[in-house]
Parts: structure tokens; C-alpha cells; sequence
């Protein structure tokens, strides 16, 4: 029954036997094995990531039948270029930074390359035209245009300045990534790319149900479906049914007689030899439940007589903090401000969606290769759940395509590896995007009550703090949730008194979890955006208001205690200054001349301060080692998701020896061969584990000098390493390979492997101060916003972002984790809002695309931090935290009347301009 | 498993569909068609291509008269000169739907076929009283392109037994324009809150001698507003007449609360700015053909 497809694909003929409506996309992928061009929604042609070009036109191969292409030419990101010839475009996008996690580069590439072939010379415009239909959510657009600006003028034969910089430094110039030439050209095996030919296929039975109790589960008929081999349930689980490591009160899967708490709930897993016969099991698995009634809305599960939807009630944690008199210290304001702001829950909408790939490997451990931002975190709560010890699991974390903090949720490592336990065989398994937005955490929802008092010059006086966070049907990490909500919710601020009380209340929407600035960025909007309806009722000037109330370096803050890091907040606002004062000059001027149109420029501002670093005990470790070949190896983990820490902690190790990057190779995140590097998350990778990688390699270099200095004879003070030897002084006739050094210590018996550790317990020894390390990095964004007051609809037409990231190791990179957070809290302020029971996936789920994007210019205000490698501090998620609210008080003042609840849809806006008056 | 078939020519394709008693289905760039089979909305037994059928594949301009094959996709109808210079309203709209790697797969006349009540192109062709012609084993004929929705999803033509070929309009060459109107919740790749098309012929005198309103979502199928086109008729094209067809077309149609996308009244509220935004472009366009001419 199958058609004989003959088609041209990357300049080859090929010929495929298969369904013709099967579409090219898979069969591009699992027929002939291509794997570069990437699957991110559910074959609705949403994403982009699946572009390839047809005769030239970009298509979406999830959308085009195979039957289509017969005679016709298929290019791919394979035949674009390979990684000894890249094409223009790849190698622009790999000098640009336009490559984060590269989930979406093939499909950016492909649309481009269209694009370049049809008009050498595109304008800006032309270029985001081309590329409106590909999603990415790392990069902020802004570098993938400069890339294809910057291929168009080299194709065009215009000379430009090349990016590979090979001879900079390796901290501080702006470097390739480490991996880039094989992202660029499709060769990265992300997960889903792995070929594994044997492997079963898992696919998940979960609740439809927001509340209901589980009364039987039938999978006799599932069984009897052809190609499933298993079905498993609660009951087929050896160890603990649960990851209480990571969320105390969550299931592996939901046992009969239990309760479903959400849509989405696990209850039954399906292995088959095919995803078709998986899936088909999973229709056929019949599940009995019993409705029960289900809680939305915090407000209503905090009721005295509510459905308790965990058995201790429906409070998951509470955290308070008291600091001086508030009450009186409002008492004693000139001017209150007391409102409240609201948030949506908001899912990461990485472009990968959750996937993993376990097995046995070859000692015999239960093997499971998945996203995650810590393998030895991950490896702890599975190996309970197996009824086994942590050495006989293992954990790899692959190439991924993004995070965000979507995956530290370890429910998908723990139901593959409870799968291959049972098949004893290599087993796969990939979410639908439908799933991954069901099944997923999302961003905490908060209600924050906010009182504000000042004084008539302008000086903070209370604050009175109130935060109900909505933590969905589980704990998932949202236990912490609390003390975050509130360190975020009362700013780099001096505060007379402060009365603050947070609370994460369980109901049954999406469990709620990590996400980028993890519980902060509600709060911090709040904060902020109160902070401006203060400044507002006062007069005064948002950037001298907030240097004049901002914490100094050395005074004890109102949570208790100083400050450990160098903080930057005074120095970012007045970096900041002028580009605001210049912004709202030209808004001014703008509403003047306007004055009988229906648009309105609003220029707003906002700050924040964000603790990095998480909690846990402040000792991390790393592993150096000179291999026998005579290079040095790195073992540390330091996940990368798309963020560019591989990158980073290869620099740094280069730095500290003084050799080249190309001379380091990095092992990363695997449980056989890492260290634990005990916390993950909170954009502590380059300040923590670049600091134990620094020590290593330090301690690596001192047993190199001491065995070198021997061989030549020299003190171990005069020894010079270079990429490949080591020299006695600048002498290069006396010298030895590394390979030889390495020979030699293995002769005598010396550890060619050795430990660094970063440890700064001596400095915390409080048991509070302990868990959560008081290093804090600041930072502060202007939005301008057209905002068109009969519409509603409002557009960010630029932002100035100012963060104190400590010095630079990659500025570029920094500069691109700066852009993508902005976009991203560009999305959160305006359009994103995963609503229970309605979204879906990316049709319904709006995050910015390219013509979103604003112009965006970044500084980077670089105040050394003490402690941390080079004075590097922790940057991945702050940026986020400014920009929804500069972006809301920008919106807010134009149309005169404030919004707090986000998203600002341009209904929300259009309801605040009636309300302001300009209807 | 599904044939697929590439059809040679009209006549071969009727051929399958005949072939296949109802269970074939015709397709052009599949944009829609593939997402159907995915979700499991619809299961032809084969999918019958027409887009290598030569006579499908042209956009022509003879006077007056703009004809554009079933086969042309929306990129090449936006990149096509004359459309993008004078059709405003087609060009926008084929713009408008998804994004450049769907509007080069995605057709018109599939757009249309699809019946949906916000869908772009057919929005635009009510508003350029585009006619379609229909062929099945019964012969050819053209049709309104406004007869041809019956509810939401659902079209008058069946594709499983007939196909659309071409889509014709008039062009005016003087005193005639058209404008779009677009809202969502982000600027690209999504569903539209509203859309609005408009054409506009002007007399000598520079009054109304026709105005053709569409708009969607606002009814359960693509939305015409008479009443105010014939409000319009005659009147001079100022702000209080755009206002007052605002008015009556805000009093006459019933837009949805669409969770995801707005309520019914936003939409209700967007509908007379957006109306007045596109009648008062289509009204520059028409004036600028006065002096062209």
C-alpha cells in the first residue's frame, strides 16, 4: 500500500517507500534520519522549528504529506552547510550569539536562507517578516536578526568584521560557544535526536479531571492492543511512590483509591513497541473516577469549610518577615498607597518539548538521559522510587532545547527509569506540546496586597505585604515559594518597618513549580509598580526616588543582615538615568503632538534585586584532570540548557591555567563521572561551580608545576604552561609535552585527577543565613510603550535594560540571556496567560515572536562581586524581573490610569484608558 | 493509509474524486487539511493535489478583471504586483494568515473552503464580491464567494466532490480602494480578535457610490454588513458616516466571548474603530485613483 516517493533532498536523489501523507517531517527525521529539522508543536504548524525550504520556499514540513515533494527539490539545515563548510548564515549565527539552546535555529535558518535568496539586500523589517512564523523563546530575536543582516552583507560580498575572535582572551572577548559549529548544522542529538533502534515507546494515561478519585483502572483492553507490552500503575512501582526530594506531597503515579489534583495527573504509563500502539493503549486504558468538587481559585481553597485537596489542608507553606515597627511606620506616612496586583500562570514554552531516552548501560545502572539542572538531584529522587541505591541509577544530561527552570521537575526522569526497570530495555518517550502544557509546572499565579507609605520628600517609610501564591495541585518546588515571593516582594529598599507575609496555597490548577526568577518576578512587578503609583502620587522622579530609598552597600537590610556580595543597584540606576530621562523627554513631546490622535507614548521604569545562588549548603565542588592525551579535562555540573555555562566553564578554566579553550575539554553533568555540584537552579552555575572549576584547575596546575619542574629542572614557580607543553620560564627549548608530564605522573603514582572546591560555609554559619546566601544582583529596565487608546493594543517600541552582572566571562552571551529575558518578560506582560481548562499549546498561548521584539539596547554595569570566579556573578533569570513592570507603568502612565493585573491584554488596556479618561 | 494523488488537470481530479464516491478529498497546500486528519476531524480515503495543475497555477489581470487560480498560494498572491499595489484588502489579508511558511503552502480558495468565520481570505473576498468557480461532474459554474458558508466549518462546496479553480473580482481603475483592518493578541501568527475588509468606489463628486463591509468573528459565518453598506451609500466619506456604519454594524452582528482570544465586548468595542480605520484608508486609496487616472 505504500507510494514510492522519489524526491531531490540536499542536492541527492532519494527515493522512500511510505505512507504519502505521512508528513515530511517525520519522515525527513525517522526515515532518513535527519534529524536537524526539529518537532515543537504537534504537527499544527505552530513553532517554525520544522521549516525547510521546498524548490526554495520555506514550508512547514509538519504540514506538508511527503506525497507533496515527489520531483521536487527538500534542503534541510544538513544541506545548508556542515560544520568544515559552514554557510554564510551559520557561521553569522554563531559569531552573532543568535544560537542559545538551538532548538530553533534550523527552522531560523532555513526561513532565512529563503529569504537571502530571494532579496540580497533585506531591510530590518523584510528580515522580521521572513522569520514572524519561528518561534524561539531564548534569544530575544535581536541577534538572529543581526546574524542574517550580518550574513546578507557578507554575501553580498561587503566586507565585515569577523566574529570568531579565536584570538581573544578566554574571559571577557566575545567567544564562540563551545559546541556551536554543531548546533548551527543540525548535528546536535538533542534527545529526541538519539538513535536508539530498539527502543520502546511510553506514553502517559492522565487525569481529565481537575479533582476526581480514582475507583478502578481496567488495562486489560490496553494490553490487548497490538505492540503494547506493559501497563504499568501505582502498584508495579518497587519503591516510593512519590519524588517528596522535590515536591513533598507528589506521586509517581496516582494509586487507586488516591486523588487526581489536576488535569494532567499521572496515572497509568503504556510501553509498546511503537508511539501509534503506546497511544492506542493509552485510549484503551479504562480508568474509573469519582468527581469530586474542584478549587480554582486560592481565595476559595483558603475558605474554612473547603475541600481539603491535600489531607493537612490546603496551605503548602507560609513565610513571614518583621522588620521595625511597620504599623507605625505607615501611621507616620504623608502618603499611602494600598493595592493589590495580580498574576497569570505562565508556562516556559521551550521550543524542545519534554522528552527522554533511558536504558541499562554498561555497569548495569538504570540510565535515564533527560533535561534536567542537576543529574545527581534528579538520580536522589528516582532511585527511591526503583527501591534502589543512587549509585545504581544514573542520570545524563543531554543537549536541550531550553529550560527556564521547566526542567527540574524530575517526574518524567522518574517514570522512564521506573519503565526501564520493568522492560529492562531501552524505552523513549516525548510529550505532545498538549501535554507539556498539561502536565508541566507552570508560574506561580499571585494575588499581592501591597501597603506603601513614604514621607512628602519622597523617603520610603512602611511596607505592608500580603502574597497569596497559587501553587496549583502540588508543592513542586513551591514550598520555598514564600520566603522568594517576599525577599523579591520588599526590594533593594530601606524600609523603617516591614510586616510581610507570604502564603502557597494548593488548588487544582497546574501544579506550579520553577521558572525563571522563581517566585520573584510576581512580586518585584508588584512591588515595582506600587513604588510607581507612589512616585506618581508624590511627584516625584522614579530613578532619584528609588536611588534615594536604595539599601547602601554595608547597612544591615530589612530582612536582618547585610548583603555578602557587592551590590550594584545605585550604579545601575545611574546608568540608567539618562537614558530615561531621554526616553520620557521624547514620550512628552510625542503626547503633545499627538495630542488628537488615539496613540499615547508611556515611558516607565522599574528595578529589582535578585538573591542568586538558591539555598543549600554554600560548598561546591569540581574535578580537574590532565589526561594522558596531555589535555586537561573539566568535570563539573554545570547544566547547560541554552544559557552558555558549558561555554563559560570552559573559559574560565582557560583563563586560570592561561592556555586556550581549545586545549580544555568539558565533561558535564552525568552522575557516572561528575561531581554533585548540590543545588541547581538560581543562576548559580558561573559563580558556584565556576568558582569550584577555578579551584580545581588552580590545584591541577600546582601538581603539573611540581611534576614539570622535576622533569626540567627548574622551580615549580618558573613553570609556564602552554596548549600542549610546559615550559621551564619564557624558555620554549626547555620544555615537555603535557602528554609526557602526564606519562610521568602516571609512573610515579601521582593522581592525574584532582578535586576544587568553592566553600563559603565559614561565612554563613547561621543556619538561615546558610540556606539562602544573601548575594543579591540588581538591575533596572525602561520600557517606552505605543499604547492606541480606542484599540487597546499596545506596542513595546523599545527598552533600556541596565544589570549588574559582576564582570563579564562572555559579554556577548550575557548581552543575549539580557535580550531573551526582556522578550520574555515582554510576553508575561502582554499576552502570555496559561488559563486551566482553555490553553492548549502555542495557538492559544501567545509568546512573543519576531515582531514583537523592541528595540533593545543592554548595558552591562559590571561591579566585580568579591567572591565569585573572576568577579562574575549570577545572571540567567534577573532580567526578567524589571521589565514587566517598567513595561505596566509605562502603559499605566500613558493612558493615566493603572493596570495590575498581567497580562495587559489591549482589553485590560482599553478598560484603563476608559478609565483614565481618554475615551 | 490515505493515497495520495497529484492531480494533471481539473478533469483528472474530478476523475479521482468520482473514483473515490465522496471518500476523496481535494487539497491544495494542506494547511489546514493536515491539521484536520491529525486531530482525526476528517479521514479521506485519498488526498487529491491540485497544485501542479497548470491552469490552477496563474494570477491573471485582463482590464478590470483579476482572476487568481486555486492553486496560487498567499505568498504569491501578496508578492504579486498588481494585488499588492491595488488589492490592499487581499494582499493584507493573505499577509495575515499565519505566518510566510504557511501563507506559501496555504491557498485562497482552501482559506474559503474552510468556512471559518474569522478567516482571512474569505473576509477579503466579501469585501471584493469575489465569485468562485465551481466545478463537479455536473459542470462549472461561478458562485458568490458570500453563498458559500453555511456554518461555522462548514462550506457549500464539498471538497470530497467538487473544486473551486478560481477566484475572480473587479478592480475599478478609478475611484476604488480597499483596506484591512486586523486585531489580535500579538502581531503575528495568530487568530484575529476582528478582522475587517473593506472596498470603496467613489462618485465624480467624491460621495459614496458603494461600500462593501466584511468583518469576523461577528456571526457564525463570514459577516457582510448591508446595512451599513447601504447607510453608506450616497453619503459623504467623513468620520460621522464611518461612525455611525460603526454603529450599525456594532447593533447588528453578535460576536462570541472567545476565552482565548476576547471577549464579546471588546469585540464589540473594537468593532467601530476598526471599521473606521479600514473605510477611512479605502477612502485615501480611492481618492488617490482619482488623480492617477
Amino acid at each position: 500500500m505504500d507510494a514510492t516517493i522519489s524526491f531531490t533532498l540536499n542536492g541527492r536523489a532519494v527515493t522512500v517507500r511510505t505512507d504519502p501523507v505521512r508528513t515530511l517531517l517525520e519522515v525527513l527525521r525517522n526515515d532518513l534520519g535527519l534529524t536537524g529539522t526539529k518537532q515543537g508543536c504537534d504537527l499544527e504548524g505552530e513553532c517554525g522549528a520544522c521549516t525547510v525550504l521546498l524548490d526554495g520556499v520555506p514550508v512547514r514540513s509538519c504540514l506538508t504529506p511527503v506525497g507533496k515533494v515527489e520531483g521536487r527539490e527538500v534542503l534541510t539545515v544538513e544541506g545548508l552547510g556542515d560544520p568544515d563548510r559552514l554557510h554564510p548564515l551559520q557561521k553569522a549565527f554563531a559569531e552573532t550569539g543568535a544560537v542559545q539552546c538551538g532548538y530553533c535555529t534550523p527552522g531560523m535558518l532555513m526561513s532565512s536562507a529563503a529569504l537571502l535568496a530571494r532579496n540580497p539586500s533585506p531591510s530590518r523589517q523584510a528580515i522580521i517578516e521572513a522569520l514572524e512564523g519561528n518561534l524561539c523563546r531564548c534569544t530575544g530575536y535581536a541577534r538572529i536578526i543581526a546574524a542574517v543582516e550580518l550574513a546578507a552583507a557578507r554575501m553580498r560580498g561587503e566586507s565585515s568584521p569577523d566574529g570568531g575572535a579565536a584570538q581573544a582572551r578566554p574571559i571577557g572577548g566575545d567567544l564562540l560557544r563551545v559546541d556551536i559549529a554543531e548546533r548551527v548544522t543540525g548535528r546536535t542529538q538533542y534527545v529526541e535526536d538519539m538513535p536508539m533502534p530498539d527502543a520502546l515507546h511510553m506514553r502517559v494515561v492522565r487525569s481529565p479531571h481537575l479533582h476526581a478519585r480514582v475507583v478502578a483502572i481496567d488495562t486489560q483492553k490496553a494490553l490487548e492492543v497490538p505492540g503494547v507490552l506493559r501497563v504499568l500503575t501505582a502498584a508495579d512501582i518497587p519503591g516510593e511512590n512519590s519524588i517528596e526530594g522535590y515536591s513533598k506531597d507528589e506521586t509517581v503515579l496516582v494509586p487507586v483509591g488516591g486523588t487526581v489534583k489536576m488535569v494532567g495527573d499521572a496515572v497509568a504509563l503504556v510501553i509498546a513497541t511503537t508511539p501509534e500502539a503506546a497511544q492506542a493503549g493509552v485510549a484503551a486504558v479504562e480508568v474509573a473516577y469519582e468527581p469530586l468538587p474542584a478549587l480554582l481559585d486560592p481565595e476559595e481553597a483558603l475558605a474554612p469549610n473547603a475541600v481539603p485537596i491535600h489531607a493537612d489542608g490546603n496551605v503548602l507553606s507560609t513565610f513571614a518577615v518583621t522588620h521595625g515597627d511597620a504599623n507605625a511606620a505607615l501611621a507616620a506616612s504623608d502618603a499611602v498607597v494600598d493595592v493589590t496586583y495580580r498574576t497569570s500562570y505562565l508556562e516556559h514554552a521551550t521550543i524542545e518539548r519534554e522528552a527522554a531516552l533511558g536504558y541499562i548501560d554498561e555497569e548495569g545502572r538504570i540510565t535515564v538521559v533527560s533535561g534536567t539542572h542537576e543529574p545527581h538531584w534528579h538520580r536522589d529522587f528516582v532511585a527511591p522510587v526503583l527501591g534502589l541505591e543512587p549509585s545504581q541509577v544514573r542520570v545524563i544530561m543531554p543537549p536541550t532545547g531550553g529550560s527556564f527552570g521547566k526542567r527540574q521537575d524530575p517526574w518524567l526522569v522518574a517514570a522512564t527509569a521506573l519503565a526501564v526497570y520493568h522492560m529492562r530495555r531501552s524505552v523513549r518517550i516525548a510529550y505532545t506540546r498538549r501535554e507539556s502544557f498539561d502536565a508541566s509546572p507552570k508560574r506561580h499565579p499571585y494575588v499581592c496586597r501591597y501597603t506603601v507609605g513614604a514621607t512628602r520628600d519622597g523617603t520610603l517609610t512602611g511596607l505592608r505585604l500580603r502574597v497569596t501564591a497559587n501553587t496549583g495541585a502540588y508543592d513542586s518546588g513551591g514550598y520555598y515559594i514564600p520566603n522568594y515571593a517576599i525577599v523579591a516582594g520588599g526590594g533593594a529598599y530601606r524600609w523603617q518597618g516591614v510586616d510581610a507575609f507570604a502564603q502557597s496555597v494548593y488548588t487544582n490548577g497546574p501544579k506550579a513549580g520553577q521558572m525563571r526568577g522563581y517566585g520573584t518576578p510576581q512580586s518585584n512587578f508588584a512591588l515595582e509598580c506600587t513604588l510607581d503609583e507612589m512616585i506618581q502620587r508624590l511627584g516625584d522622579d522614579p530613578v532619584e526616588f528609588r536611588l534615594r530609598n536604595a539599601i547602601a552597600q554595608h547597612e544591615t537590610t530589612w530582612l536582618g543582615y547585610p548583603v555578602a556580595e557587592s551590590l550594584g543597584y545605585r550604579q545601575v540606576l545611574e546608568a540608567i538615568r539618562p537614558r530615561y530621562q531621554a526616553l520620557e523627554t521624547a514620550a512628552r513631546a510625542f503626547n503633545e503632538s499627538e495630542r488628537n490622535s488615539p496613540w499615547r507614548k508611556g515611558v516607565g521604569l522599574a528595578g529589582m534585586w535578585y538573591r542568586f545562588g538558591k539555598y543549600g549548603i554554600p560548598r561546591v565542588a569540581a574535578e580537574a584532570e590532565l589526561g594522558l592525551d596531555g589535555r586537561f579535562v573539566v568535570y563539573c555540573s554545570a547544566p547547560d540548557y541554552g544559557q552558555g555555562t558549558a561555554t563559560v566553564m570552559v573559559q574560565l578554566a582557560a583563563e586560570t591555567l592561561g592556555v586556550s579553550r581549545a586545549a580544555i575539554r568539558l565533561v558535564n553533568a552525568d552522575t557516572a563521572t561528575t561531581l554533585d555540584s548540590s543545588v541547581p537552579g538560581a543562576s548559580r552555575a558561573t559563580y558556584w561551580v565556576g568558582g569550584a572549576v577555578c579551584r580545581a584547575v588552580t590545584a591541577l596546575r600546582e601538581v603539573v608545576a611540581a611534576v614539570a619542574s622535576e622533569m626540567l629542572d627548574c622551580p615549580p614557580s618558573a613553570i609556564v604552561l602552554a596548549d600542549d607543553r610546559v615550559m621551564a620560564g619564557g624558555d620554549a627549548r626547555r620544555s615537555v609535552r603535557l602528554s609526557e608530564v602526564a606519562a610521568e605522573m602516571e609512573r610515579l603514582g601521582h593522581s592525574r585527577k584532582v578535586t576544587g572546591v568553592l566553600d563559603l560555609r565559614a561565612q554563613f554559619p547561621n543556619y538561615e543565613r546558610e540556606v539562602y546566601t544573601p548575594h543579591f544582583v540588581t538591575g533596572a529596565q525602561v520600557a517606552e510603550v505605543l499604547v492606541n487608546t480606542t484599540t487597546g493594543q499596545a506596542r513595546v517600541t523599545r527598552v533600556v535594560a541596565a544589570h549588574d552582572v559582576g564582570h563579564a566571562i562572555n559579554p556577548r552571551d550575557a548581552q543575549g540571556q539580557i535580550e531573551g529575558a526582556i522578550v520574555m518578560g515582554l510576553g508575561a506582560a502582554l499576552m502570555e496567560e496559561f488559563v486551566p481548562g482553555v490553553t492548549t499549546g502555542f495557538s492559544d498561548y501567545y509568546i512573543p515572536t519576531a515582531k514583537t521584539m523592541p528595540d533593545i539596547e543592554v548595558i552591562l554595569v559590571e561591579v566585580p562581586s568579591y567572591q565569585g570566579p573572576f568577579g562574575a556573578k549570577g545572571l540567567g533569570e534577573a532580567p526578567i524581573l524589571p521589565t514587566a513592570p517598567a513595561i505596566i507603568n509605562a502603559i499605566s502612565r500613558a493612558v493615566g490610569a493603572r493596570i495590575r493585573e498581567i497580562p495587559a491584554t489591549p482589553e485590560r488596556i482599553l478598560a484603563a484608558a476608559r478609565r483614565g479618561g481618554l475615551r | 493509509m490515505t493515497h495520495y494523488r497529484i492531480a494533471a488537470s481539473v478533469e483528472d481530479a474530478l476523475k479521482i474524486l468520482e473514483e473515490h464516491g465522496g471518500e476523496a478529498r481535494i487539497m491544495a497546500g494542506g494547511t489546514d487539511v493536515m491539521v484536520d486528519m491529525h486531530k482525526g476531524k476528517i479521514a479521506p480515503r485519498c488526498l487529491v493535489d491540485i497544485t501542479r495543475i497548470p491552469e490552477l497555477r496563474a494570477i491573471s489581470v485582463v482590464g478590470e478583471a483579476v482572476q487568481v487560480g486555486a492553486a496560487v498560494s498567499l505568498a504569491e498572491i501578496h508578492r504579486h504586483p498588481f494585488i499588492a499595489q491595488n488589492v490592499h484588502v487581499l494582499a493584507e489579508a493573505a499577509r495575515s494568515v499565519g505566518a510566510l511558511p504557511i501563507q506559501t503552502a496555504a491557498t485562497w480558495a482552501g482559506n474559503i473552503v474552510q468556512a471559518m468565520p474569522a478567516a482571512d481570505g474569505a473576509i477579503a473576498a466579501l469585501a471584493l464580491q469575489a465569485e468562485a468557480r465551481i466545478v463537479d461532474a455536473t459542470g462549472a459554474r461561478w458562485k458568490p464567494v458570500e453563498m458559500l458558508f453555511v456554518r461555522p466549518g462548514v462550506s457549500a462546496v464539498d471538497p470530497c466532490r467538487q473544486i473551486i479553480t478560481h477566484i475572480r473580482f473587479r478592480v475599478p481603475s478609478r475611484l476604488w480602494g480597499s483596506a484591512w483592518a486586523r486585531a489580535g493578541r500579538r502581531e503575528s501568527l495568530v487568530l484575529p480578535t476582528l478582522n475587517c475588509g473593506v472596498s470603496l468606489r467613489l462618485h465624480e463628486d467624491g460621495t459614496i457610490a458603494e461600500a462593501v463591509i466584511a468583518l469576523g468573528p461577528v456571526a457564525p459565518t463570514p459577516y457582510r454588513a448591508r446595512d451599513a453598506e447601504a447607510f453608506l451609500r450616497g453619503k459623504t466619506p467623513d468620520a460621522a458616516a464611518f461612525a455611525e456604519a460603526g454603529c450599525i454594524i456594532t447593533g447588528d452582528c453578535n460576536p462570541r466571548t472567545s476565552p482565548a482570544r476576547a471577549s464579546r465586548e471588546y469585540r464589540l468595542a473594537l468593532i467601530p474603530e476598526m471599521v473606521t480605520q479600514a473605510l477611512e484608508a479605502a477612502t485615501r486609496r480611492a481618492e488617490n485613483r482619482r488623480s492617477q487616472s
